[in-house]
């Protein structure tokens, strides 16, 4: 026995060696209040710069997780009790307005710069960006004449030609979807005309368009300006044309999440996006429109008031969206291939 | 009982010497191995510290260079004129020689107000702007005159990893325009060339830990993106993982954070080499430990067996066991102490017989001299002259006999010759004749060589009375025959009678399940035992029925002794 305990005695300080430390805070580690957690379905080359800009000026640490729109929007319903995110920066004003309940009104500083057109009324969400939906065409391939409106795209030139992708997916082409409804021809075959004209072909994502486009194996396709710009900077036989029987200009925006960690810090954020300094790169780098009535639009682009717009019920088209995916993928399935 | 006694002795002998072996060499080896990795992370500390200086003293020619630069360019009065002018050579001297030194640094660039390019040290396209409402210009002119450093925008695609900027200002304190300084991946390289450690590796991060710089392509993105998420979720972004080990410092001058990270010299590989090597002399250990133990464990258990042997001979009252002794240590002693106990063992023993026999003796004479035989002999003598005067025959031939009979008894000498004691035994036949009106006859043969035959006196009288007693009665022409024979080195007495025949529970040694004799038989058991008394365990009688016919037969074996028996 007093063997066993002086064996025990020689062994215990090797083991005490091994005992592990209580961890403690790094201390690099920001303070809390010095923290915003932002949730971005922008793509990495809009989010980086103004994120890191609004870094460096506030001192405030961000730490961004990046997804698509509607998987973000479902995490923040999930993590309504406990909410992780402070801002949804990202995502058309419909989305957003569809998961209203988890975001807080917040009316930014500089609200009376912003176009009146693009004012949320609830005020549920901050506007950052507006995208008309245009139409882009291969410009080897087809004539500038044969692309002009909606109606166009039934032609039988196009039929299975066409470059959509799935509204379900992908919320531009949702928006995309409803305005086409709105810009005429009754809702019911307007719909069951564009699944035609389909010819039961859809792409998995927004940004499969504009290559399906620009490779040829799509004629023409259904996008937003911001994307056929950026193509078409690249260099790339791209066109792009507004409807002529009307095209909308839904907003993207930012939402502040209801009972958000860091809220001081987020509408500091809300502030930033659509402050002048931001909003004047949007239209420089991103080939954005601004929303800020202060800020000269790109004069290349046709201004607003010229194209011919349908009034886009953003409340409606949010309401809607249930049963007109339904429809759509109901429609869509039905032709005939 | 012997075996598992020994395996065990040896098995815990065994056991001792692995103990003895392997436990110092366990714990040495984990104390060795222990020691090393805290040698080696000291070690790796000390590395750490030493480049971790020697790399911030680099970052301190940055933070030292642009405040310098844009001192001497502020105290040049052509200043004011770079902001105007184009292309002058005069600019481009000073902005030379206020950044002589640390132009290998970054290239230094002058932007008016507006943020237009006017002059570089560097080559770049005329043109160029940067924004004053956005990045590092804007932030110079919100600083005040005090130098910023920042990283551009990656995604811009420009090579600059870091810009610097400060606002210059003419002596009345109004801004004139911006000095900027940008560091290039090969500035960066260059600056650190030989400041650390060829296998480490370098981080630099930003205030807010987004890479700047790395290394090693990759490390940005991997690396990078997990510190600053540990940072942020309450990780210990310097802890060591198995691979690796970091160090990370902040340089308060410029913002930035430097990561140095060393890759792990005591890996996984490492421990398991050592590993394998203790386990290797752990089995080196046991098999010297059981190639010493074996031999040990047999020359201590076997003369301890042989031992245990003579123990349990000894147990069984054999005296004369020796023990083999094979040398001097501790177990020859202990066999040579048993030898010499039994030794003593033995004489104890013989003393002791020694000593009954003559208390035997004493008490034998005690009684010859309270009966004093010579008064009986003297009456009897008496009684047979007095019986021959009045004609009684035969009380004088039995008075004769029995005096015969009783000198003889009394007599010293213990062993006669075997005439004489037949003679005798002829003289109470003659009395017992007289008693039983001569019923029986009486045969002795007694060849003449076994005449001078030594025996013990009056062992023949006890086995004829036997036979009288019990064996003739109502028997007419009854014979009693004595025979003596020399049976190899043996003299065989035998006595027969035509008898009844001994009962079958009497054949066989006399008395031998008896241990007290008792009844009629009490001579032939005296004779017994004083033959085997005398002369050893393998003589005595022994007792059957005459196979020849009817009645008993008793046989006396003795050995054949010629001259007086000595006394041993």
């Amino acid at each position: 026995m007093k063997r066993r305990i002086l064996i025990l005695a020689l062994l215990l300080p090797l083991l005490a060696g091994c005992a592990g430390k209580q961890p403690e805070p790094h201390p690099y580690t920001p303070a809390q209040d010095r923290r915003l957690v932002v949730y971005t379905s922008h793509k990495e080359e809009v989010y980086t710069p103004i994120i890191r800009e609004f870094e460096e000026r506030t001192g405030i640490w961000v730490d961004v997780v990046s997804g698509g729109t509607n998987e973000l929007l479902q995490r923040i319903e999930q993590e309504q009790d406990a909410p992780k995110a402070d801002v949804m920066f990202g995502g058309g004003v419909e989305s957003l307005e569809s998961y209203r309940d988890c975001f807080t009104p917040y009316i930014c500083r500089e609200s009376d710069h912003i176009r009146e057109r693009f004012q949320s009324e609830s005020g549920c969400w901050t506007p950052f960006s507006a995208l008309p939906v245009v139409l882009v065409y291969h410009t080897k391939l087809v004539t500038a004449e044969a692309v002009t409106s909606w109606e166009d795209l039934e032609s039988p030139a196009f039929r299975g030609k066409i470059a959509f992708a799935d509204p379900q997916i992908s919320g531009s082409s949702y928006t995309a979807l409803v305005t086409r409804l709105q810009a005429g021809g009754g809702e019911e075959s307007c719909l069951s005309a564009l699944c035609a004209a389909l010819d039961g072909r859809q792409l998995d994502s927004s940004g499969a368009v504009l290559s399906a486009v620009a490779s040829g194996s799509a004629l023409v396709g259904i996008t937003l300006e911001e994307t056929a710009l950026q193509h078409i900077a690249a260099g790339e036989d791209i066109a792009l044309v507004y409807p002529a029987d009307g095209t909308s200009c839904v907003p993207d925006g930012s939402a502040l999440v209801k009972g958000a960690p860091h809220g001081d810090n987020a509408r500091l954020f809300l502030d930033f996006t659509v402050s002048a300094d931001v909003q004047s790169m949007v239209g420089q780098r991103f080939c954005r429109r601004t929303v800020r009535a202060d800020i000269p639009a790109d004069p290349s682009l046709p201004p607003l008031a010229t194209l011919n717009m349908v009034s886009y019920d953003v409340e409606w088209a949010s309401r809607n969206r249930d049963r007109l995916l339904s429809d759509w993928s109901f429609l869509l399935g039905e032709v005939p291939s | 009982m012997t075996r598992p006694q020994s395996r065990s002795f040896r098995n815990r002998l065994l056991l001792s010497f692995l103990i003895a072996s392997l436990v110092p060499m366990i714990i040495c080896s984990a104390m060795l191995s222990r020691i090393s990795q805290i040698q080696m992370k000291k070690q790796m500390d000390t590395d750490a510290q030493t480049q971790t200086a020697h790399l911030m003293t680099a970052l301190d020619r940055v933070s030292d260079a642009l405040p310098g630069a844009a001192r001497a360019l502020e105290e040049s009065r052509l200043l004011p004129r770079a902001f105007t002018s184009r292309e002058d050579t005069q600019i481009n001297t000073a902005l030379f020689l206020a950044t002589e030194g640390s132009r290998d640094l970054a290239d230094y660039s002058l932007y008016d107000l507006r943020g237009s390019l006017r002059y570089s040290t560097g080559s770049v396209t005329p043109g160029t702007t940067l924004s004053t409402r956005w990045g590092v210009l804007f932030a110079a002119k919100n600083a005040g005159g005090q130098p910023v450093y920042l990283a551009p925008d990656p995604m811009d695609g420009g090579k600059t990893l870091l810009q610097g900027a400060a606002l210059l200002k003419n002596p009345q304190g109004e801004p004139l325009g911006y000095l900027v300084m940008a560091l290039s991946v090969e500035n960066f390289q260059k600056l650190f060339a030989g400041k650390y450690g060829s296998s480490n590796e370098i981080l630099i991060l930003n205030r807010y830990w987004h890479p700047v710089y790395a290394s090693q392509s990759g490390l940005n993105d991997e690396l990078a993106d997990s510190l600053r998420s540990q940072l942020l979720w309450g990780g210990n972004p310097g802890a060591e993982t198995e691979e690796y080990r970091l160090h990370i410092q902040e340089h308060p001058p410029t913002g930035l954070y430097l990561v140095l990270r060393q890759p792990q010299m005591f890996t996984q590989r490492t421990t398991k080499l050592l590993r394998a090597a203790s386990l290797f002399c752990v089995l080196v250990g046991i098999v010297i430990s059981a190639v010493l133990c074996l031999p040990l464990s047999r020359r201590i258990s076997q003369p301890i067996g042989r031992l245990l042997k003579a123990f349990s001979r000894l147990e069984q009252d054999d005296l004369d066991v020796h023990v083999s002794r094979d040398g001097e240590d501790e177990l020859g002693q202990l066999a040579a102490g048993f030898n010499h106990m039994v030794l003593a063992l033995k004489a104890n023993r013989q003393e002791l017989v020694e000593n009954q026999r003559e208390l035997n003796q004493a008490q034998v004479r005690m009684l010859q001299a309270q009966l004093n035989p010579h008064f009986l002999c003297n009456t009897l003598d008496t009684m047979k002259w007095i019986s021959k005067i009045n004609h009684v025959p035969q009380v004088a031939l039995m008075s004769t006999n029995l005096a015969d009979i009783l000198r003889f008894c009394i007599s010293a000498e213990e062993f006669v010759p075997l005439s004489r004691e037949v003679e005798v035994l002829n003289r109470y036949v003659e009395i017992q004749k007289i008693r039983l009106s001569d019923q029986f006859s009486f045969v002795v043969s007694l060849p003449e060589a076994l005449e001078t035959c030594m025996v013990p006196k009056m062992i023949l009288q006890p086995i004829v009375e036997n036979a009288i007693l019990h064996g003739l009665e109502g028997i007419s022409d009854s014979v009693i025959r004595v025979e003596a024979i020399q049976e190899g080195e043996d003299l065989l007495i035998t006595v027969t009678d035509n008898g009844h025949g001994l009962p079958p529970d009497m054949i066989g040694h006399p008395y031998r399940r008896e241990s007290t004799p008792t009844g009629h038989h009490l001579g032939l058991y005296n004779v017994d035992t004083i033959l085997k008394k005398h002369y050893g365990e393998r003589y005595g009688l022994y007792l059957d029925n005459n196979p020849a016919g009817s009645g008993a037969r008793v046989r006396a074996r003795l050995p054949l002794n010629r001259k007086e028996e000595k006394e041993c």
